[in-house]
């Protein structure tokens, strides 16, 4: 087992030093990681705020020695008195999990799925205690007890894809938990779950590390996820560290990329010639009235159905030239919804009217869809993408049309070099310009973004509801957004309707949200209030 | 759990029914049969023949023979061998026997090596021990399976080690069942060596694509041990695909068996097959195919029962 | 960059193979029935630069062999004459493509002396110049009926993939019933009903499409779970929303990605398909002599004194090893490409 700590340097539990982390693609090196440093004591914490590819992840994979076999580390990474970049296997190995444990990005991928939650994390404790059966019960079920699951038996007998996302992310906390360790990664734990969820995890953190004295690493791209959890924070670009200090002093920088790290709707709003610009109550240009929608749904490797209800009696309508916020959270049906509104579903009962005439399918309403790696085709360059909607119309000569795509590619801040470079040549954000650019190609009334900017950080979220606002503004289009974050959410919408299971249980506009009683929207305010830092919600 | 394996079994007989109708389809286009060949007989008046004929529906249009058929069917035979003068059930059943006497060894050693193997040489992916391996494969995999029955030919031939042929011998020297085995490990050997590379390709594939997923990942960022990790966690995952090759794995030892049987002149189905299709007995070579497309059926629905047991998606469903 | 070596090379031995096929009138020194009844099982002639007195030659040339010792297929070699190595020289009559006809051949010594590079058979055939014409039938039927699989599998597939429902139902049952059946049996079930004795050319055709229909069951299903793949993405999803017709996303969309796939598969189906001509004709229901196939040559050596005294009759089927290394490689770099792409 690992040496007792009192005999170290007081402490000092992890020490990082000249840290580089090189990926070799083909013959080009890239690099990851350059000369990063830090320093932790027992029981205390740190953030690691970042832009995504700034190296947080191969960061805290490095820490571990989890890099994939084409990278190459150098430097210093010292545990307690163990230097783990030259240590044996054998070594390693055992401080993995017992001193140093990591919980990844998504619950629902890292733990396996064949296997029953209980054998999972009796594994990882057998891995480094010797423990008979019993114990090895006892032990398990405490680790889940303490993670506040409340039915540790059934749990344990459970397989992942029985549990909810949250009960998920807390086996997979409880399972790095288990032998103790010193010091917990935690890698965007975050991200893949729901706003609610995503506040009740971090609450759970919190009581844990002051419970268990744990030192954390917790790594985000959204400083209101750690600000009540960490006292430092490290920040990351370009595989560099930009800054270490405290969240107070840090908030107090010039530094452009940090502040929109920190404050991301401020620096939305920096950018913002005509903040929060309300349009005029105009004639209703989508009506829904009274959608129901059910779905037989087919499990994975099976050719048996069921009935999902996905929508019920949905009444709502949008005024021309305005934006409609639809939030809840998953699987409210707020999706679904959006799927029947641009078309791609039809409902069972009730109907949808566009401007007056019951609508099916038609370019006037457009999607941007939530999946940006799916929503181009990668063979397609950027021009061909674009101008697909004129080419399936076949509108004007194709000269013309190509001219059309440039116009557009220049409109959503894309270079019009570009237009003869694939398409899975573009980052995420340039991606969700084309796709944007592609849906205004069609020339639609009626935009409907379902979660546009869930895969973005946020500064980028910022940055493209600036052009979103310019566009829509720019072509009086009517927006329907889909989501589940309240961020933002005054800047742009008039109206709100919160969804809880297929119904809609609130319709109200956006200030309105904060004082309402309806349980499911108070969940998802309190859940956003967690999330973001202090003193943002202010600004508004 | 009844539902899902009454579902199987009749998706099993629907594949069957089909191959039947398929097989009847195809022989339509047959320029003749059995008793047309025998009319250059001298010997046979034609009226025999067309009372022959008769007797076994053949003058009937060909939904009433497919009819006529399946009820032979029905009742467990396939029908007439008229080179055999017997029934067809009587002539292949045995043959099946020794076929299945070949294969089911084969199937069962070929899986034992190449799973343990497979696994290793995952773990083993990127490392100079691993494209070893991956060439030897992927060489062994080159190798038609027409040479390796006439190379085990050949060597029990130059060594007189193992007997050239045949399932017996005349006078068994160390009682019937050695006797059987010494003539089995020539043929089992080849079908071995020409299934497991296959085998082996599928399992290190299904295996190292578990070992990039993120829960193996995770379980290794957790100080798990090797085989632990390797055994315990990657391979039930990887078990899906691989009981699908199953049912595949024994269509496709059969296969190379067929060839086998044939070189080394065993008393299988593949020289019963070849054999009436040189003489036109349509029933035998119905009944062969037939067959041929059973087992793979059962291993399948064998498959079937394991996945169940292994994957626990798979028994959620209602 | 290794990969695209292998490639290269894969692809250059490929072409190398069928050109040589294909000329086989020409690269041969022999045609495929020329016989020489007292010369049975030749060894590979022998080419020295030295002769029997220990004298060199700058010229390689070979020795006239002629039977002798205990039994009647051991050789001698025969120091009386030399007969040079001759290119372009005058032989057999031969055409290739049916079109241009001719009697020059690549390479070859005068006669009474015969140059069997890979030994002869039975009937002191050249087995060299057999492999040749045998390559004609063996790996053409096999590239020919992979190409019909394909075509069948692409129609089967996006089919069933673009209109769903009941007809995707009714084509992958019938898919199912093609696949689950050995493949060696249902190739020779299927051929049973098949005229036997048939001329070179008919027979040809019916090999090709016995392995073809064969063989469409697997690119079906895979081009099917490449269709339904796509159309759940977005951008497929999209381009329905800007009104797409059916034809439009299988035109643009689709067919693209199905056709990489499926050109994949061809290249997984070739060597195996090839292997099924060899079996076929090997068992006696293929090619019939005097046309040559790999398969019907190997069928020789099922006979014990063959394969315990003349090696070089299994060359066929060791010619199938390099060949098929050589479609293997060329899948591999098509399936890495088309991952990397997707």
């Amino acid at each position: 087992m690992t040496p007792n700590p009192t005999q170290s340097t007081p402490r000092q539990l992890l020490r990082v030093r000249d840290l580089c982390v090189d990926y070799r693609f083909a013959s080009v090196k890239v690099a990851a990681l350059q000369n990063v440093d830090l320093e932790l004591g027992e029981g205390e914490s740190l953030g690691v705020l970042g832009e995504s590819g700034s190296g947080k992840s191969s960061l805290a994979h490095a820490l571990l020695r989890l890099l994939p076999s084409d990278a190459s580390v150098s430097g210093l990474v010292q545990f307690r008195e163990t230097d783990l970049l030259n240590a044996r296997a054998k070594t390693l190995r055992e401080i993995r999990g017992a001193g140093i444990a990591l919980i990844s990005q998504e619950p629902a991928l890292a733990l396996n799925p064949v296997l029953p939650i209980g054998r999972q994390i009796g594994d990882v404790l057998r891995a480094h205690e010797s423990v008979n059966r019993r114990q090895e019960r006892d032990r398990v079920a405490g680790a889940l007890r303490e993670v506040g699951l409340t039915e540790p038996e059934r749990i344990m007998r459970a397989y992942p894809h029985q549990l909810s996302g949250g009960q998920r992310q807390r086996a997979a906390i409880a399972q790095a938990l288990v032998c103790r360790p010193a010091l917990l990664i935690a890698d965007e734990p975050l991200s893949s779950l729901d706003t609610a969820t995503q506040a009740e995890v971090l609450e759970l953190l919190r009581t844990l590390k002051a419970e268990l004295n744990l030192a954390m690493i917790f790594i985000s791209h959204n400083a209101g996820a750690f600000s009540s959890l960490c006292e430092r924070a490290l920040v990351m670009r370009n595989g560099r560290a930009v800054a270490c200090a405290s969240l107070e002093e840090l908030a107090e920088t010039a530094d452009p990329y940090i502040r929109g790290l920190l404050f991301p709707e401020a620096a939305f709003l920096d950018g913002c010639k005509t903040p929060a610009s309300q349009p005029q109550a105009g004639r209703p240009l989508l009506e829904v009235r009274s959608v129901s929608k059910r779905f037989m749904q087919r499990r994975a490797l099976s050719r048996s159905k069921f009935a999902v209800q996905a929508l019920e009696h949905i009444d709502l309508s949008v005024d021309e030239g305005a934006t409609l916020a639809v939030i809840g959270r998953s699987g409210s049906g707020k999706s679904t919804l959006a799927r029947c509104i641009a078309g791609f579903e039809s409902p069972d009962s009730g109907e949808i009217v566009l401007a007056g005439r019951k609508h099916e399918s038609s370019p006037q309403v457009q999607m941007i869809f939530q999946d940006v790696g799916t929503a181009l085709n990668p063979r397609f360059t950027a021009a061909e993408v674009i101008s697909e909607p004129l080419d399936i119309a076949r509108k004007n000569d194709p000269l013309e049309r190509r001219k059309r795509a440039l116009d557009l590619m220049e409109e959503v801040g894309l270079d019009p070099d570009w237009q003869a470079r694939p398409s899975h040549q573009f980052s995420g954000g340039q991606r969700q310009r084309l796709a944007l650019a592609r849906a205004l190609a069609a020339g639609p009334k009626l935009l409907v973004l379902d979660e546009p900017f869930s895969g973005l950080d946020l500064a980028l979220q910022a940055q493209m509801l600036r052009l979103l606002l310019e566009v829509q503004a720019r072509h009086r289009l009517t927006c329907i957004w889909i989501g589940h974050d309240l961020s933002f959410l005054s800047y742009f919408a008039r109206d709100v309707v919160v969804m809880d299971q297929g119904r809609v249980v609130e319709h109200t506009a956006p200030q309105g949200l904060r004082s309402s009683t309806v349980p499911a929207t108070r969940l998802l305010v309190e859940a956003s209030d967690r999330l973001h830092a202090p003193g943002v919600e202010a600004v508004s | 759990m009844i539902r899902y394996f009454g579902r199987r079994l009749f998706h099993a007989v629907l594949v069957l029914f089909g191959v039947s109708l398929l097989m009847f389809l195809v022989q339509q286009a047959a320029p003749g049969d059995f008793l047309s060949e025998m009319r250059l007989n001298p010997q046979i008046s034609p009226q025999a023949l067309h009372t022959l004929r008769a007797q076994y529906g053949l003058d009937q249009p060909l939904p009433l023979r497919y009819a006529h058929w399946l009820s032979f069917v029905a009742r467990g035979e396939f029908g007439y061998s008229f080179a055999y003068d017997m029934p067809a059930s009587k002539l292949l059943w045995p043959r099946a026997r020794n076929t299945l006497l070949l294969t089911v060894p084969a199937l069962l050693i070929s899986w034992l090596i190449a799973v343990p193997l497979g696994v290793l040489a995952a773990a083993q992916r990127g490392t100079w021990l691993g494209r070893l391996f991956s060439g030897g494969t992927s060489f062994l995999l080159a190798v038609p399976d027409v040479l390796l029955a006439l190379l085990a030919l050949m060597i029990a031939l130059r060594t007189g080690l193992f007997p050239v042929g045949g399932m017996r011998s005349a006078d068994p020297s160390h009682g019937r069942l050695a006797d059987l085995a010494w003539h089995m490990v020539l043929p089992v050997g080849t079908l071995v060596l020409g299934s497991l590379p296959v085998i082996l390709r599928h399992v290190r594939a299904a295996v190292s694509e578990t070992l990039s997923s993120c829960y193996v990942r995770a379980a290794e960022g957790h100080g798990l041990r090797q085989l632990p990790l390797l055994f315990r966690h990657a391979l039930p995952a990887a078990a899906n695909p691989l009981i699908s090759l199953f049912g595949i794995s024994i269509a496709f030892l059969l296969s190379v068996s067929l060839l086998v049987e044939t070189v080394m002149s065993w008393p299988g189905m593949g020289p019963l097959l070849l054999e009436s299709i040189l003489a036109r007995d349509l029933f035998v070579v119905l009944g062969a195919t037939m067959l041929s497309t059973l087992f793979p059926l059962a291993g399948n629905l064998i498959a079937d029962v394991l996945l169940y047991g292994f994957d626990p998606r798979i028994r959620m469903e209602p | 960059m290794r990969q695209r070596h292998v490639f290269s090379w894969a692809a250059w031995f490929l072409v190398t193979v069928n050109a040589a096929a294909l000329l086989a009138g020409f690269v041969a020194p022999y045609n495929y029935e020329t016989q020489d009844r007292l010369r049975p099982y030749a060894p590979p002639t022998r080419l020295h630069l030295v002769d029997c007195e220990g004298k060199f030659h700058f010229w390689p040339f070979v020795y006239m062999t002629r039977p002798g010792g205990e039994s009647l297929t051991e050789y001698q070699e025969d120091c009386g004459q030399r007969f040079p190595v001759r290119f372009f020289l005058s032989g057999d009559g031969y055409t290739v493509l049916g079109l241009f006809s001719g009697h020059r051949h690549l390479f070859g010594v005068d006669l009474p002396a015969r140059m069997y590079l890979l030994g002869g058979d039975g009937l002191g055939r050249d087995q060299f110049s057999r492999m040749l014409y045998g390559a004609q039938v063996s790996l053409f039927a096999g590239a020919l009926a992979a190409l019909l699989a394909m075509m069948g599998g692409l129609l089967v597939g996006s089919i069933a993939g673009v209109y769903g429902g009941a007809i995707d139902d009714l084509c992958m049952r019938v898919t199912e019933v093609i696949i689950a059946v050995p493949p060696f049996y249902v190739l020779l079930a299927v051929r049973a009903f098949l005229p036997l004795q048939v001329s070179a050319p008919v027979m040809f055709l019916e090999i090709v499409a016995v392995l073809g229909f064969v063989a469409w069951g697997r690119p079906a299903r895979l081009v099917r779970g490449v269709v339904l793949g796509a159309r759940e993405r977005s951008f497929v999803l999209a381009a329905q929303g800007f009104g797409a017709s059916r034809a439009y996303l299988l035109r643009r969309h689709l067919m693209p990605l199905a056709m990489n796939a499926a050109l994949t598969q061809m290249a997984v189906s070739i060597p195996q398909i090839i292997l099924g001509e060899v079996v076929i004709s090997f068992l006696g229901l293929g090619m019939s002599e005097p046309v040559p196939s790999w398969g019907n040559m190997l069928a020789q050596a099922q006979q014990y004194h063959v394969l315990t005294a003349h090696w070089w009759m299994l060359l066929p089927a060791l010619a199938l090893v390099p060949v098929t290394l050589a479609y293997q490689a060329l899948a591999d770099v098509l399936g890495s490409r088309l991952q990397s792409r997707i």
